[in-house]
């Protein structure tokens, strides 16, 4: 990738020490406000749970990308809570900065579906726009979905308004396909529609 | 010792000895009962006890037995040395002094007893005395280094180095020709460097020179040789060797200021004002040019010629300075460039090499002058500066004193990265400069929300918070980063001092006079310890040989009270006493009285109001009280229990029988610390006009017009003092008659004065200062208290101010000449001292227009006009909330639709 050139990237979980710079990004990126819950259930469940997400560092050599995971996932997929939420926060680094910017999030979370099987559901996925194009969104999403295949989830899903073309490609390059469409699902935009996008892991992707 | 007791008590007392020097405190109570059970008189042994007892924490049986003791046998130098020891344990120094003197009446000889004294005697500046002991020091143990060294220092430190420097020499005499040993190279090598340092501070530059070059290869640190050897190139004219070497340092350390200035000097090209004829700045850049191309990675070699240059060449080098500092993000680049804005033209080219780069960067993503091809990797710095380049714009704009201006450009910043912290700590900054507290302390709060890990963005919010007089909140939020447990406290332990004095400082404003003391106190306290922790080091450095190191030490800690906090501390300590001696707290009597005055409904009201305000007072003490007795518990293990404050408010500390004796204790360090600041004589003038001492006022005048005869303060007090002086009655005693003959005879030393009234010296300084408003503010205030009836006249002549547009050159927007503080105080001259509400608030008007962020002012923007805004912030997240299940993923399809946009663009 000719863009990281220079640059790299790296991915920090939430923590309490952070969370405000969550809500500065989803105060930025989104039409919504999300209330105080969210963010105390965002840290509340991570602590429970253990959740550590691990904290990776693209090292560019001479053209080349090297990822590197530092910390793997470890957490009771079990756990009585049967919720648990990944967020992480992309921080975007030129070299030899003192202070790392942070400009994209992710947050997802877990469900237990009847039969037993879990499932991850993506919530907000987004980049600040002046750092969009640099494959940041793809970092984050990738991490989730890696995340999934180590822990044998095969399922993941989300929902997209239905008129938002853009991302709905986005999600497709990645193997989501529409499953689903849900009538009025929002009530203050239009259209009021969404499509639930899923993506199975460990089957054959039909696009690539 | 013990020799008066028989063999077996004589045993026990040795013991008692040896248990106090190996801290076996118990078992030497042991030995001292025992042989006090069969001589119960036994002065030593009594005080031996009582030192035993004072290492124990039994302080007041303690001195009871040492001075038992002493009564018992005060021919003994034990008793008296153990008085010393004991006064020395409590810091009183003096007493221990006279004491160890008692002891040495007794055994003139003894060693202990002389070296303990020594130290003593260092500690309290007593320079005679301090070389006597130590001659005698040396003349009974001439075989030891350290007394020999000791005698020296001594004499050095007495201000006769020459006699130091023989000494040394004849203790050189008396080495060996193969000395010193390998295990000593270190510290016979610092003693050399030490003697030729003293060579040269006493003027002996050939012998220090020759000394230096004799003993050079004795010399280990030989980066401090080569410095030394240089600086004595320099005195002695060898510019060329100087030069040589200077070349040399700088190829071990390109970055060190004080070679660059040292080379300078030895090519000729050095003025202390940093002013150069146009010749001379060519030869600089030329060498600077040079130099700079052997270490291209030093930034001092680039950032000096920023200093002389000017126009056009300072133009090129600013923007060759700044460009890769700027695409590297260095965030202090503005803080490194601050001082130059001090050059009105320096200043406006840098603004306009700003708002260049800013263009280009914001129209082509890359720097001018480049071409137009535009590599990714130029693209991404583009986009990764653009907030830091806004950020450099913004400081620029603040620093210039274009706020609002500022304040449109980082709210771009913000709206582009919102999530860079020190936005909101900028942002906070620009705010306070145009004078809105409140909204900067949020800010500042804003900012330490993001990142609550970081102790400086912590501090910063923390100063925010009690400039605007938040003070408990400032206080919950300084906790944070402390100790667990410790809470307030530890503040105090760390001598955290801008902390101490920024309450301080608010207290004051708010008019708590007591907890601002308390404040301003602890800060001269930090003092006092600082002075005290030199102590350990008068044995440590003369064993460790590390002298030059040490003098220094030495002599910081005799200029230590001229550091600007104690400064700070000090003149609030004093302005407190002078406030508290103008209006006294109230008695209970007077308050009846004026409970008496007031109608009966109102009466009740108050009587309610204070109830309450009691009853709350009580709960919270009750409430702190059950935590303090929790913690206790909890900690109760640990053996050393914090002793409670007994004077939380600083109650205490305003029961002062004389605040203006007490506030002299602190004029007279500032007035031998910092007599050249203004501040000190202005503050003797207000003490002593109060005490009514005319001399020492007239005093603190005199030194006021010789610091700055222009200022309008001096001016206000050479007039008040004149005015005050026609006004007293004629003088009756002879102390009178001779202050008015003292005046009398000093009056023709003011030019001012000269053969006018105080009327005529009064508007001669407002013509001469008639553009410039806190002058003309002075000189109304003046012509009011010469003539009250005129006041309609000084309040036009405030009114008629102007404020002044300056603009240096055509492109630049020209800048407003008041300052804010200047105008507040000029608001508080027309409400309080001049009483006139109507031309107060006609002021308050006009200056909301020129300063609209002053919350003082009640300015348009300021949060002071518009605290409703808040309202409508909290309501919005409530109703974000209630939607937020099914609304949470509309944004995260924005988001990626257009995140989807630039990837069509890069693949």
């Amino acid at each position: 990738m000719g863009a990281s050139r220079g640059i790299s990237i790296s991915l920090d979980g939430v923590r309490d020490k952070n969370v405000m710079q969550l809500k500065k990004l989803n105060t930025a990126l989104f039409p919504v406000r999300y209330n105080d819950k969210y963010y105390a259930d965002a840290l509340a469940s991570g602590e429970f749970t253990k959740l550590i997400l691990g904290f990776w560092f693209y090292e560019l050599g001479n053209g080349g990308l090297r990822i590197e995971p530092c910390l793997s996932l470890d957490y009771d997929i079990n756990c009585s809570l049967g919720v648990l939420w990944i967020l992480g926060l992309c921080f975007y680094v030129l070299r030899s900065y003192y202070s790392d910017i942070c400009v994209g999030s992710i947050a997802c979370r877990l469900e237990k579906k009847e039969c037993g099987a879990v499932r991850v559901y993506i919530m907000t996925l987004g980049v600040l726009a002046p750092y969009r194009g640099l494959g940041i969104g793809t970092k984050l999403l990738n991490h989730v979905l890696d995340l999934c295949s180590k822990q044998n989830i095969a399922e993941i899903y989300l929902h997209v308004q239905t008129n938002n073309e853009d991302a709905i490609n986005f999600y497709k390059k990645f193997g989501f396909e529409i499953t689903d469409t849900i009538q009025n699902y929002y009530t203050n935009i239009t259209p009021p529609d969404c499509y639930v996008l899923t993506k199975y892991i460990g089957q054959p992707q039909s696009k690539k | 010792m013990g020799a008066s007791l028989p063999p077996k008590e004589a045993n026990l007392f040795k013991l008692i000895v040896k248990s106090y020097e190996t801290k076996q405190y118990k078992k030497g109570l042991k030995a001292a009962d025992a042989i006090l059970k069969k001589f119960p008189d036994h002065g030593e042994t009594l005080s031996m006890k009582g030192l035993t007892l004072n290492c124990m924490d039994r302080k007041s049986e303690a001195y009871e037995l040492v001075r038992l003791g002493l009564k018992n046998d005060l021919k003994s130098h034990v008793c008296w040395h153990v008085y010393g020891l004991l006064y020395r344990s409590d810091r009183e120094y003096r007493e221990a002094i006279k004491c160890y003197r008692n002891a040495l009446k007794i055994d003139p000889d003894n060693i202990e007893i002389l070296r303990d004294l020594s130290l003593l005697q260092a500690q309290m500046r007593d320079l005679t005395g301090f070389v006597e002991t130590r001659q005698q020091l040396l003349t009974l143990k001439p075989n030891h280094r350290m007394n020999w060294i000791g005698f020296a220092v001594a004499h050095h430190l007495n201000s006769n180095g020459a006699k130091a420097i023989e000494i040394l020499e004849a203790y050189e005499g008396t080495l060996e020709d193969d000395y010193p040993p390998e295990n000593e190279r270190c510290e016979h090598g610092e003693m050399l460097l030490y003697k030729i340092s003293l060579l040269e501070e006493c003027g002996f530059i050939e012998r220090a020179y020759e000394e230096l070059r004799k003993k050079e290869f004795k010399i280990v640190d030989k980066l401090t040789l080569k410095e030394q050897l240089v600086s004595l190139f320099v005195k002695l004219n060898h510019l060329e060797e100087g030069e040589k070497l200077y070349r040399a340092l700088l190829s071990m350390n390109p970055d060190n200021y004080r070679y660059y200035e040292g080379l300078q000097k030895c090519v000729g090209l050095f003025s202390e004002d940093g002013l150069y004829s146009p010749d001379e700045i060519d030869q600089l850049d030329a060498l600077y040019k040079s130099i700079g191309q052997e270490y291209h990675w030093s930034s001092a070699v680039k950032r000096i010629p920023l200093d002389f240059l000017q126009g056009e060449k300072f133009r090129e080098a600013a923007d060759n300075y700044i460009r890769p500092l700027l695409t590297k993000g260095v965030p202090s680049l503005f803080s490194d460039l601050s001082p130059l804005y001090d050059h009105p033209c320096k200043a406006d080219i840098l603004e306009q090499l700003i708002l260049e780069l800013e263009h280009s960067v914001r129209t082509t993503g890359g720097y001018p002058g480049r071409g137009k091809k535009k590599s990714p990797r130029q693209h991404l710095c583009g986009l990764c500066f653009y907030w830091l380049r806004d950020f450099m714009l913004v400081q620029h704009y603040d620093r210039r004193g274009l706020y609002d201006t500022a304040l449109t450009k980082i709210d771009e910043a913000m709206e582009h990265t919102p999530t860079v912290i020190d936005l909101y700590s900028v942002k906070g900054r620009i705010l306070k400069h145009a004078g809105d507290l409140e909204a900067a302390a949020a800010l500042a709060d804003e900012a330490r929300c993001m990142d609550l890990a970081d102790r400086y963005i912590n501090s910063e919010c923390v100063k925010r918070m009690l400039q605007a007089d938040q003070v408990a909140l400032a206080e919950k939020t300084a906790v944070l980063f402390t100790k667990d447990g410790d809470q307030h406290n530890n503040l105090h332990d760390m001598q955290c001092m801008w902390y101490e004095l920024a309450s301080g400082e608010s207290y004051f404003r708010q008019g708590d006079l007591g907890r601002a003391l308390k404040k301003f106190l602890a800060v001269e306290k930090h003092y006092a310890d600082i002075t005290e922790d030199q102590f350990d080091f008068h044995s440590y450095c003369l064993r460790k040989m590390t002298l030059r190191a040490y003098v220094e030490m030495l002599k910081f800690q005799d200029r230590l009270h001229s550091h600007v906090y104690f400064r700070k501390a000090a003149s609030g300590a004093i302005r407190c006493y002078i406030k508290l001696y103008d209006s006294p707290s109230k008695s209970a009597a007077e308050e009846e009285d004026e409970m008496s005055r007031l109608p009966p409904s109102q009466k009740k009201k108050m009587r309610q109001k204070q109830r309450k305000a009691e009853a709350r007072a009580k709960k919270e003490a009750e409430g702190k009280n059950e935590e303090t007795s929790a913690s206790g518990v909890s900690k109760s293990g640990k053996r050393h229990v914090k002793p409670v404050d007994p004077d939380p408010h600083g109650e205490k500390l305003l029961q002062v029988e004389d605040p203006l004796l007490e506030a002299t204790k602190y004029l007279k360090l500032l007035q031998k610390n910092s007599p050249d600041s203004l501040e000190t004589h202005l503050l003797s003038f207000e003490v002593n006009m109060r005490k009514q001492k005319i001399l020492l006022a007239f005093q603190a005048v005199k030194q006021l017009l010789r610091l700055d005869a222009e200022n309008p303060d001096s001016h206000r007090c050479l007039i008040r003092f004149f005015h005050k002086v026609s006004s007293m009655a004629a003088p009756v005693t002879d102390t009178d008659k001779l202050i008015s003959s003292v005046l009398e005879a000093e009056r023709p030393s003011f030019s001012q004065l000269h053969g006018k009234s105080l009327i005529e010296t009064n508007i001669s300084f407002l013509e001469k200062h008639k553009d410039s408003l806190i002058h003309r503010a002075a000189a109304a205030e003046m012509l009011f208290v010469l003539k009250p009836d005129k006041k309609a006249e000084a309040i036009k002549l405030i009114e008629d101010s102007n404020n002044i547009l300056v603009s240096t050159s055509e492109a630049i927007v020209p800048v407003r000449k008041w300052r804010l503080k200047d105008c507040i105080a000029v608001h508080k001259l027309l409400g309080t001292v001049l009483v006139d509400c109507d031309a107060a608030s006609r002021w308050k008007l006009r200056c909301a227009e020129y300063f609209p962020c002053s919350t003082y002012f009640e300015g348009r923007s300021s949060s002071a006009f518009s605290k409703s805004s808040e309202h409508h912030i909290s309501r919005n997240s409530e109703n974000g909330g209630a939607n937020y299940t099914a609304d949470e993923n509309a944004g995260s399809l924005a988001s990626n639709g257009k995140l989807e946009a630039f990837q069509n663009l890069a693949i």
